[in-house]
């Protein structure tokens, strides 16, 4: 195991470690503390198989997050107020269970980026953050303007949604809940980097026309890619909803898309644990330097300056150094 | 006379009132090299994309193996079997040298959307890959990043790469370019091994190279052939050593 191994394994056992020990000296808040970064790293680890392994710079991902805090709302919001979710064709009931839930963000998160990535990709480089960009808007826009789920106000979950067997008011049931789904999206992104899948993304993003010559699709490789990208993060998006028990048209801001990306950024691109290194410091230094001074974003700032200028691997880059190839 | 790998008939290319290729018909014949020399600007680069299929044609027609491949783009050639190398080395820098060449062989096979199995543990592309690198001479250098490699060496890889697409046809563009004598050498050798395993189209700049390797050679002028025939007799012919050969090569 190499020196990114060793980190890797340290990251994943402070992530574990930090929730224990506060719910054992009674710290709930620290608990959810530790969720908010496993769910947010999980955004970070579907962001990270576009921009890290594909290339694809998304500044739209707050739409795949946002469709999923917003999957959420549509299946349980019926359920508080006593309503079917739909009564044409055929009459059905909304829902308060997180498997049927997350597996409707998963599938409406996918859906969205098959959509969005198939006209995007057609772009390149700067216009395709800029149309990414202007599909998380248009979406943003839209919530704004749809009066059923709360408008600019957003809505209210008022009680977290079930998982069978665990009690999810609790908060380190919930925490724990959240870190085996970060733990398996890793799992699944580690598999995904090592398959042929995987080497033909790299080849696309590498060298296109190279890929294309040797009868590989650099389009449809990166657009598999982008759906299963969006996929993760809309899973996230259901998640971090039922972590606040409230869904906004914040969620699908551009500054949730670009905060996603800090993650990455901060933790590493393409680095498999970036996004949990990355979602953990942000955590950490919003709680410590917020507590400081209102203007903490600024010391953000500099510290993003100062890694893009100066520690292109971000954290676990800097710690780990060069990227080994797999053997 | 056996039926020609690759059948170019009278291609047509206008980039505005610039004709860069202006009626070009070539053929590629089982087990030769078939060499397409000209100078700078003579609508090498377009005729080769033209080929590959990165370049649409205003008229005419890319046959392979009988198969009209004209309305088709890079991707389905490569798969009918067309296997291109680049002017400038286009390898994936940072993937190392067996995992280059284990793309190209599941890129021959379809088997990129393979989601679970690691690429590198499967037993039957690795080999695959494996003997293509030995190939060509890179067996101890494939655990290096293919980024890392000398020029020379990349221009190796390319080569396996292209091998690894077990392809009906080679269209090699200066495969030479940048390399000492030492490494033109051993190059040289290397085409001549493979035009085994395929024709080969070979556009190059080293004359040594040419001479040493080619059936016949094209000569490509302002987009027109002017010349085709046998080494002896593109050496003998004037109008090409007006408009390229130059003094020097006609002791």
């Amino acid at each position: 195991m190499g020196r990114e191994g060793v980190l890797n394994w340290v990251v994943a056992l402070a992530l574990l470690a930090v929730p224990l020990a506060a719910h054992a000296l009674d710290e709930p808040f620290i608990v959810t503390l530790a969720t908010k970064v496993a769910i947010l790293a999980l955004a970070g680890v579907g962001l990270n198989i576009a921009l890290g392994l594909g290339g694809m710079v998304s500044l739209g991902h707050a739409a795949f997050f946002g469709i999923g805090g917003y999957a959420m709302a549509v299946l349980a919001a019926p359920v508080q107020a006593y309503e079917p979710l739909m009564t044409w064709p055929v009459e059905l009931p909304g829902t308060k269970s997180m498997p049927v839930i997350w597996l409707a963000a998963t599938l409406a998160g996918g859906l969205a980026a098959l959509a969005i990535g198939a006209l995007s990709l057609r772009t390149s480089g700067v216009y395709f953050i800029m149309i990414t960009l202007a599909f998380g808007q248009m979406l943003y826009y839209f919530a704004i303007s749809w009066p059923a789920y709360g408008g600019e106000d957003g809505i209210s979950i008022y009680v977290r949604n079930g998982f069978p067997g665990l009690n999810t008011l609790d908060p380190i049931q919930f925490c724990a809940l959240a870190y085996g789904v970060l733990m398996a999206a890793l799992l699944f992104s580690r598999m995904l980097a090592r398959s042929c899948f995987g080497l033909a993304l790299s080849g696309a993003r590498q060298n296109p026309a190279r890929s294309a010559a040797l009868g590989i699709r650099p389009y449809s490789v990166k657009l598999t890619a982008f759906v299963i990208s969006g996929a993760i993060t809309g899973l996230a998006g259901a998640l971090f909803a039922d972590l606040n028990r409230f869904v906004s048209p914040a969620m699908l801001s551009w500054q949730t898309s670009g905060e996603i990306m800090v993650f990455v950024i901060l933790g590493g691109v393409a680095r498999l644990f970036g996004p949990v290194a990355g979602a953990a410091l942000f955590i950490l230094l919003e709680h410590l330097l917020g507590g400081v001074s209102d203007y903490w974003k600024l010391f953000l700032g500099l510290a993003l300056l100062g890694i893009v200028l100066f520690a292109r691997g971000g954290l676990i880059g800097t710690l780990a150094g060069r990227e080994v190839a797999h053997d | 006379m056996t039926e020609p790998v690759l059948d170019v008939r009278n291609l047509q290319l206008s980039f505005g009132a610039l004709k860069a290729t202006d009626g070009v018909s070539l053929t590629l014949r089982p087990g030769e090299i078939h060499a397409l020399i000209g100078p700078n600007g003579a609508g090498k680069s377009t005729l080769i994309g033209l080929i590959a299929g990165t370049l649409t044609p205003d008229a005419g027609q890319v046959f392979l193996s009988g198969r009209d491949v004209t309305g088709t783009d890079v991707v389905a050639r490569a798969r009918a079997g067309l296997a291109r190398s680049f002017q400038v080395s286009a390898v994936a820098g940072e993937l190392t040298v067996l995992q280059n060449v284990v793309l190209a062989v599941q890129g021959a096979r379809g088997q990129s959307f393979r989601f679970f199995r690691p690429a590198l543990g499967q037993a039957d592309l690795c080999e695959a890959a494996e003997a293509h690198i030995a190939r060509v001479g890179l067996s101890d250098r494939r655990a290096v990043q293919a980024g890392d490699l000398a020029h020379g060496e990349r221009r190796r890889l390319e080569l396996a790469m292209a091998l690894a697409l077990c392809p009906r046809a080679f269209v090699l563009d200066e495969p030479m370019a940048g390399m000492g004598p030492d490494g033109a050498r051993e190059m040289t050798a290397l085409l001549d091994d493979l035009r085994h395993e395929a024709p080969i189209l070979l556009v190059e700049h080293d004359m040594d190279a040419v001479f040493a390797l080619a059936d016949r050679v094209s000569v490509l002028v302002s987009g027109r052939v002017i010349a085709s025939g046998t080494v002896a007799e593109i050496r003998a012919d004037a109008e090409v050593q007006r408009a390229y050969l130059g003094e020097e090569m006609l002791e």
